[in-house]
């Protein structure tokens, strides 16, 4: 009997493996031709925009910059003299320093002449207390706030900057991010564009600065990190934001905006209640909610995408802090996912029930599991000496080649679109790693996906149990309370 | 694995058991069913029938019949021996029909015998093999379900192994081959887009260098009126002939003297303006307005647009209404810009809401065309277009038009809140304080937006009365934010009544207000 | 002779204001992005230095910071790109400019107003 139920998983896991791998190769080509398509359209409108009339326009929205702050009085300063810098009109600058231990806020003091005010600060979105509100007695330096604050994480950081926020847009950004000076121009300019749609929100793309030469707020040299780690992320984020964004942005269905560079509607931020700061994927639960919140109340709108590189940030070439930080990634889509588990397959959200939401699920939470399912079942076949293992292993050798394609693609499309990393030796060096990726570093990167859902099982920061029971409704956010005895 | 397969074994072999056992039972004992079960076989080897007649005598045609051949015995009658038990039915029917009285005989290797002999013998030929039962009629077409039901039984297992097997290489092949298939295409589609590009991009470099030399030098060396008469062949001196049938080379020239003309002053302008004509380059632009592409088109009235191309704006006009968003923002813009007689008219007549981006456009244009002509701003107020009406008001502030606050005032009371919203901080920014009244009619309206919005106002245009609303509203129930709004207006509105409202208010939330809206250090936010 | 360094990335604006510039028998030299303009100021040690605020690879106003501690008598003439933005200007001119000319320009007048620097 056990043996026939063995048999039987067997060839029903075959069946299904065989059906995954036929839509997940279906599903990446359909990106591809539909990032492609919005690429095309987007460096067509650019041809005749002149970015130079949003700078001065009365019309153009105001902008908000929240940059949150831990512990980076190392360079503070000269960040935010570079925030202070960006070409824009109507825009002001609020860095938020979430208690620091080091010498953060008195850098600031010193340098742009802060004095605190009696700023009445009202706390509309619950956050952790605010010791003071600074501005500058220099007026060159109006544009600046500096909020000090007790020490919250960078959610909360970020909702105490919401509270202050005078703008109508907001842009959320991690405060050691390059930013070219034209950024908030280009941000803008989806906001301003729609007619019968509101856009709630505009994500950005990130560009890695890790051995590049940065002057004046922008990178001047592109030359792709010595580190292996380094290598793959350059591809990684091609592909997740030239490729994978701009597709979704095409069918409008974009659930994350990176948290290092994401601009949203103020008034909307603050109706649903503002950052969650009880999960570590906080900037796409902040974006899924402010959909979700859209389709509950029928209200048409968008999440808009900016493909040219406007921001840049050093990322992790270590493997341990790598790791942490796909673990978190990890358990942060787990999180959104289960705190919005109303929206799988409720045609009521459309495309985002119906499309991203699975997708999510199957491709992003899942795929760690579901490929070390799949790696195991071939070699169980192997083992056992079934002849269909050889299927199996041209399905793995077909999944590798996809892989190559994907990646492919979107450093062809890199150089299409911008053409940043012009040495021939550093695009030899990207297609030795696009070959090599899914032996050396793919591995990696499923066990940090499968450690990430082990430590949302065990309730890694106390709040992973209380999410797996998830909100009834987008609102409840709000008076959501802890329930410390479970 | 081993006890797997014993069990198996054991199946098999009480099956087949089972089988052979059931072969005895399918012959059956009861006479007419063992004659119907014998229709049935139509033939075994060995065996016969034939029909013996009790009668003392029969007819002359009976006897004289060919098929049965009937010869006389002692007690009667005996036919020839049949072996086709399918034709019994049919041998029977004259006999019946003539009512005589007869038997079927069986014969077994010619010796007649009765029917249990005859099951005995049947029963003997199937045990042995020798003999297939036939169970049901059967037809020619059928044959392949007669020779499955010959062939013996075996376990189903490795059978169903094998059919999924071949339905798992089937779908592998269908994934690889439509892989390979898009995966091909797509590679190849965009090789050739990277090497088209970077072809268009050398070429384009190589004419660049080509235009920048003349170009100056002819901007330089010849005076306005020269260049307006200038011959074709001294044109062709500059650009030649050949290069100016190429459409690459057309673009690159269009874009560089586009590109100048944004960055020139004065007779330079003007000079851009003549060459571009004599370069028949105003033709290319008109044509690309018939473009099936929205880009070429939005291209070609970005053109038109730069270089003044009066002539085109018939055309222009047809793309006002364009349901593409670049289009019709570009033909707007273009309209304002160039139209001889500022008619504002046909903005009023768009059908499709503003977005802020053609505000923006409009706006530059608007009031770059303001400073020269006389605009009627006041038609906007009157499309049918809510976005339109709210730009209308919008524009009135921006371009400072006092004189139409006038008309403004007698439409102010009856348009939508949105509207008044807007009308509100007109007001405020050209400081109209004649409209106090309506401020303080729009305070008490109790709808929320709107009061904020009057509450903003009142801090600039308001009047007595204003700040004893606003203090009104400030002893109800109002949230933080209402609060901050209402105070900050009285404060600009009356300082005294300010001083004397928030200095010995209970209310902690007030003195905090109060204390932010005195600090100097937050006066310029 | 006196020697002009154009600092300007539209090749066309470059080459119209060094044809003006030299038809006044001034030799000129031109380059295209900041980082080349760097080095121009002390490799081709200018009489005066023509050049834009944005631009590839470097800002016009750290030209300016350079050319003003390495030749602090070199007078520099912006030509902007980002119209008469306040901010540009004031700090251009807090930098110690000889002149600022906004785009749109006319090369005649770029070239009285040379002259009159040069002096």
């Amino acid at each position: 009997m056990y043996s026939f139920l063995f048999y039987l998983i067997l060839e029903i896991l075959g069946v299904l493996f065989l059906i995954l791998s036929f839509s997940v190769i279906a599903i990446y080509l359909i990106l591809m031709v539909l990032s492609a398509l919005e690429m095309r359209d987007y460096l067509r409108k650019n041809r005749f925009a002149d970015y130079g009339d949003i700078i001065t326009s009365p019309i153009a929205p105001g902008v908000s910059i929240l940059a949150p702050a831990f512990n980076e009085g190392k360079n503070i300063v000269q960040n935010v003299q570079s925030l202070l810098s960006l070409h824009y009109g109507k825009f002001e600058v609020i860095v938020i320093n979430d208690g620091s231990k080091d010498d953060t806020l008195q850098k600031l003091i010193e340098s742009f002449e802060l004095e605190k005010t009696n700023y009445a600060y009202n706390p509309e979105i619950e956050a952790k207390p605010v010791r003071g509100i600074y501005k500058s007695r220099n007026l060159s330096y109006r544009r600046l706030i500096v909020i000090d604050k007790e020490n919250g994480g960078k959610a909360d950081a970020l909702n105490t900057g919401i509270n202050i926020a005078g703008m109508e847009i907001l842009a959320c950004i991690d405060v050691d991010c390059i930013l070219s000076s034209e950024s908030i121009s280009r941000m803008v300019r989806p906001f301003m564009e729609e007619t019968n749609r509101k856009v709630i929100a505009v994500g950005g793309v990130i560009g890695i600065a890790n051995n590049c030469d940065v002057q004046d707020g922008t990178v001047t040299t592109y030359r792709v990190p010595e580190s292996t780690l380094g290598k793959f992320q350059v591809i990684e984020y091609f592909r997740a934001f030239l490729m994978g964004r701009m597709a979704w942005a095409r069918i409008n269905g974009l659930m994350l905006i990176s948290g290092a560079f994401g601009f949203f509607k103020r008034d909307l931020v603050r109706a649903v209640g503002g950052y969650f700061p009880k999960t570590v994927g906080e900037d796409m639960e902040l974006v899924v909610r402010m959909r979700r919140y859209m389709e509950e109340q029928q209200i048409p709108y968008k999440v808009g995408f900016v493909p040219d590189p406007l921001c840049w940030t050093e990322v992790p070439e270590s493997e341990e802090v790598l790791s942490r930080q796909r673990n978190r990634w990890m358990r942060g889509t787990i999180e959104t996912l289960q705190l919005h588990q109303a929206m799988r397959l409720n045609p009521k959200y459309r495309v985002l029930g119906m499309i991203s939401y699975p997708f999510w699920s199957i491709f992003e939470k899942s795929a760690p599991i579901l490929e070390t399912v799949g790696l195991l079942y071939t070699l169980t076949l192997l083992v056992l000496g079934d002849f269909s293992a050889i299927y199996f292993f041209a399905l793995l050798a077909l999944m590798y080649l996809l892989s190559l394609l994907v990646s492919s693609f979107s450093v062809l499309y890199e150089q299409i679109a911008f053409n940043h990393y012009k040495d021939k030796k550093d695009l030899r060096k990207l297609i030795w790693m696009i070959i090599t990726e899914p032996f050396l570093v793919h591995p990696k990167v499923i066990l940090w996906g499968l450690r990430g859902h082990l430590d949302f099982i065990k309730g890694k920061g106390g709040w992973g149990s209380m999410i797996r029971t998830g909100f009834k409704k987008a609102e409840d956010k709000k008076n959501f309370k802890p329930e410390s005895a479970s | 694995m081993r006890k797997f397969l014993q069990r198996t074994l054991i199946c098999i072999l009480m099956m087949s058991c089972s089988f052979a056992w059931a072969q005895d039972q399918i012959i059956p004992e009861d006479s007419t069913e063992f004659r119907d079960f014998l229709i049935l076989q139509k033939e075994v080897q060995g065996l016969s029938y034939r029909f013996y007649l009790l009668e003392k005598s029969i007819s002359d045609s009976l006897a004289a019949d060919s098929v049965y051949l009937f010869s006389k015995t002692d007690s009667g009658f005996i036919s020839n021996s049949f072996s086709d038990f399918g034709m019994i039915q049919d041998l029977e029917k004259p006999l019946v029909e003539d009512s005589l009285n007869f038997r079927l005989d069986f014969v077994v290797f010619s010796q007649s015998v009765d029917q249990t002999a005859v099951r005995e013998y049947l029963a003997n030929l199937v045990r042995n093999g020798d003999y297939q039962v036939k169970f049901e009629e059967i037809k020619s077409s059928e044959d392949l379900v007669s020779l499955a039901s010959r062939s013996p039984y075996s376990p189903f297992l490795k059978y169903k192994l094998k059919f999924v097997a071949d339905y798992k290489l089937f779908g592998v092949t269908v994934v690889i081959v439509f892989f390979f298939v898009v995966a091909l295409t797509m590679i190849v589609y965009m090789l050739i887009m990277k090497a088209r590009k970077t072809k268009r991009e050398n070429l384009q470099k190589e004419y660049d260098q080509l235009i920048v030399d003349p170009l100056t030098s002819l901007l330089f060396e010849k005076e306005l009126d020269e260049i307006h008469d200038m011959e074709m062949q001294e044109i062709y001196q500059y650009f030649p002939q050949s290069y100016l049938g190429k459409p690459l080379y057309r673009d690159v020239l269009i874009d560089r003297i586009i590109g100048l003309n944004k960055k020139m002053k004065g007779e330079f302008k003007d000079k851009l303006k003549v060459l571009y004509k004599r370069l028949g380059l105003d033709k290319i632009s008109a044509e690309s307005l018939k473009n099936k592409n929205w880009d070429r088109v939005t291209e070609g009235l970005v053109q038109i647009n730069e270089m003044d191309l009066v002539e085109a704006l018939p055309e222009v006009k047809k793309h006002a209404n364009s349901s593409n968003f670049h289009i019709r923002s570009q033909a707007v813009a273009t309209l304002l810009n160039l139209s001889e007689k500022v008619d504002l008219a046909f903005l009023r007549d768009q059908t499709f809401p503003l977005s802020t981006w053609q505000q923006m456009s409009y706006l530059r244009i608007i009031k770059f065309v303001g400073q020269q002509k006389d605009l009627k701003l006041e038609i906007l107020f009157d499309s049918a277009n809510k976005s339109i009406r709210i730009f209308g008001y919008k524009l009135v502030r921006m371009l400072g038009r006092i004189d139409l606050i006038e008309v403004l005032s007698k439409k102010a009371m009856h348009v939508e809140e949105d509207e008044k919203i807007e009308i509100l901080e007109t007001y405020s920014v050209l400081g109209a304080h004649m409209e106090a009244e309506f401020v303080n009619q729009c305070l008490n309206s109790g709808s929320p937006n709107l009061v904020i919005a009057a509450a903003k106002a009142a801090g600039v245009i308001g009047n007595e009365e204003s700040a004893s609303i606003l203090m009104g509203l400030l002893r109800k129930e109002v949230s933080f934010s209402e609060k901050l709004i209402y105070l900050r207006s009285l404060n600009e509105l009356d300082k005294a009544e300010f001083e004397a409202f928030t200095q010995l208010n209970p209310d902690a939330q007030i003195l905090e207000i109060r204390a932010h809206l005195l600090d100097p250090l937050l006066q310029h936010v | 002779m006196k020697k002009i360094l154009i600092i300007e990335d539209d090749l066309l604006i470059s080459s119209l204001v060094q044809f003006r510039l030299k038809k006044d028998g001034y030799d000129t030299h031109l380059v295209s992005d900041g980082n080349e303009g760097m080095k121009a100021i002390d490799s081709y040690g200018p009489d005066l230095i023509i050049t834009d605020v944005m631009m590839p690879f470097r800002s016009g106003i750290e030209i300016i910071h350079h050319a003003r501690q390495c030749r602090p008598d070199t007078p520099i003439i912006v030509l902007s790109s980002l119209g008469e933005e306040e901010q540009v200007v004031l700090e251009a001119f807090n930098l110690g400019v000889a002149d600022f000319i906004p785009k749109p320009f006319n090369p005649n007048e770029l070239a009285i107003r040379v002259k009159r620097v040069l002096k």
